[in-house]
């Protein structure tokens, strides 16, 4: 190994386990792999193609989406990545600007 | 579940032996709140009793708490749904928790935790995933039964995946998991003893139903009820009475599962709760909207000032509970539907998807 140098995290990881006689731990992605299930419309558009059977207001269902990671593209993650996204606005109708976006931790 | 039946048979007691006064018991809402709170509300007074900080790291949400018979101790889901800890609602203490990841392995539990109706075992669904150096691997799904006493697992028995809510029955025999299908494991051993079809519910005239229910409030009716959507094949997609809300109820006292086409479906109700005699359903989302049961059909609605998640019924069967989503538990007129007054949470605190539960007290 001494002649190649790990390009990216996953071969960063191999080395890692190979110095500690782990590297059968390493294995290779095989499928999309993300802490949600839940591919369904209703962040931005209401099963009905509308709005009003959306959250009213928007902020109601900030944590609803947070908590049980429903819709990480649209609302942090707060059940594994981001637990301590929302610790600035506990009162979410009054602190939503406190809401960071948030960005995933560099790798490798 | 059980605290009506239990606060009958304590009245009908003393006033046999004692021919005493026999004590009023009293409705409260136990309230998780953001970020480790538990807020235990006077109904009556229709305001806040007490407020119960958790441990730290109990955030960002409590989640799933159920109160024992005597309103003395609750079980609560906190840390990320990854552990539970008893909290004596009297002084406010945590005097015992458990959790239930480990190193290598995370185990959340999400919204599937019912406590037995002798108030001895907790019945907790798991999904763990082990935690590799590189990757994670998905473990089976289980029910954990917890020792109430000491919060220590009992034992483990798996169990289908995609099971949001578990549920005793009324006799504690049985419990019910809410899945793909209602599923029904023997209390006393975990096995899984039949299936009643939920996704499989009446396949040539209507389709897959669809069901979102995460929210345990059938404490006041012994009653589960969750609303679910779907669509008549005899009808062309095209026309608006082809989409149908219907209501799956399932007694806990009697087992006895249904599934009723109710109305045309125009909006989202999130969850639902019974009254205590089983007539009357309330949905809540963005309207609050009453069912009668007996005739199967619509009642009134009426609009939300904002969404409520999660609804519940007073055990006189007179007022309608909503909260979760934000900061307020709204009042209702369970017959008229009108908004009676609402209690706030302490500094605006959100709810989320917290189960808003029912215990009673005698005073």
């Amino acid at each position: 190994m001494k002649h190649l140098t790990p390009a990216n995290s996953k071969a960063k990881a191999f080395v890692e386990a190979q110095a500690e006689g782990r590297e059968d731990e390493v294995v290779a992605m095989n499928s999309l792999v993300g802490c949600t299930t839940s591919f369904d419309p209703g962040w931005e558009v209401d099963a009905f193609g509308a709005l009003s059977n959306l959250c009213q207001p928007m902020e109601a269902d900030l944590y609803g989406c947070a908590d049980p990671c429903w819709w990480p593209a649209q609302v942090a993650d707060t059940l594994n990545t981001y637990p301590n996204w929302s610790d600035d606005a506990t009162n979410v109708t009054e602190d939503w600007r406190n809401l960071q976006s948030v960005f995933p931790e560099p790798k490798g | 579940m059980m605290t009506c039946n239990r606060t009958l048979s304590l009245l009908l007691a003393g006033g046999m032996a004692l021919s005493a006064v026999p004590a009023v018991a009293k409705d409260y809402i136990l309230a998780p709140a953001r970020p480790n709170k538990l807020v235990i509300v006077d109904t009556e007074a229709m305001a806040i009793d007490k407020v119960i900080t958790l441990a730290e790291d109990a955030g960002p949400q409590p989640t799933v708490p159920v109160v024992d018979d005597e309103g003395r101790f609750a079980y609560v889901t906190i840390n990320r749904t990854e552990s539970i800890v008893k909290v004596d609602l009297t002084t406010g203490e945590t005097v015992a928790r458990t959790d239930f990841s480990s190193a290598g392995e995370r185990v959340k539990t999400l919204f599937g935790m019912d406590l037995s109706p002798d108030g001895s075992t907790l019945a907790v669904y798991q999904s763990p995933v082990t935690l590799g150096t590189t990757h994670y691997e998905v473990q089976p799904t289980r029910i954990a039964f917890v020792d109430t006493a000491t919060l220590e697992t009992v034992k483990t028995v798996e169990a289908p995946r995609q099971i949001t809510l578990l549920m005793y029955s009324a006799d504690g025999t049985k419990i019910y998991g809410m899945g793909r299908s209602m599923f029904v494991f023997d209390a006393a051993s975990g096995d899984q003893i039949d299936e009643m079809p939920i996704h499989g519910w009446k396949p040539d005239a209507y389709m897959q139903p669809d069901v979102l229910d995460v929210w345990s409030q059938f404490e006041s009716s012994n009653i589960m009820v969750t609303p679910f959507y779907t669509a008549r094949t005899d009808l062309s997609l095209d026309d608006p009475e082809a989409w149908r809300t219907g209501m799956l109820t399932l007694d806990l006292e009697s087992g006895e599962m249904e599934m009723q086409d109710i109305r045309m479906m125009d909006v989202f109700y999130f969850s639902s709760a019974a009254s205590p005699d089983g007539t009357r359903v309330y949905g809540a989302y963005n309207v609050l909207e009453s069912f009668d049961m007996e005739k199967v059909e619509p009642l009134k609605r009426v609009a939300l000032p904002h969404s409520y998640y999660s609804v519940n019924v007073s055990s006189d069967g007179n007022t309608v509970w909503l909260g979760g989503a934000l900061s307020d538990l709204a009042a209702y007129d369970a017959e008229t539907l009108e908004r009676k007054g609402q209690v706030d949470m302490p500094g605006g605190a959100a709810m989320s998807l917290s189960n808003i539960r029912l215990f009673q007290r005698d005073e």
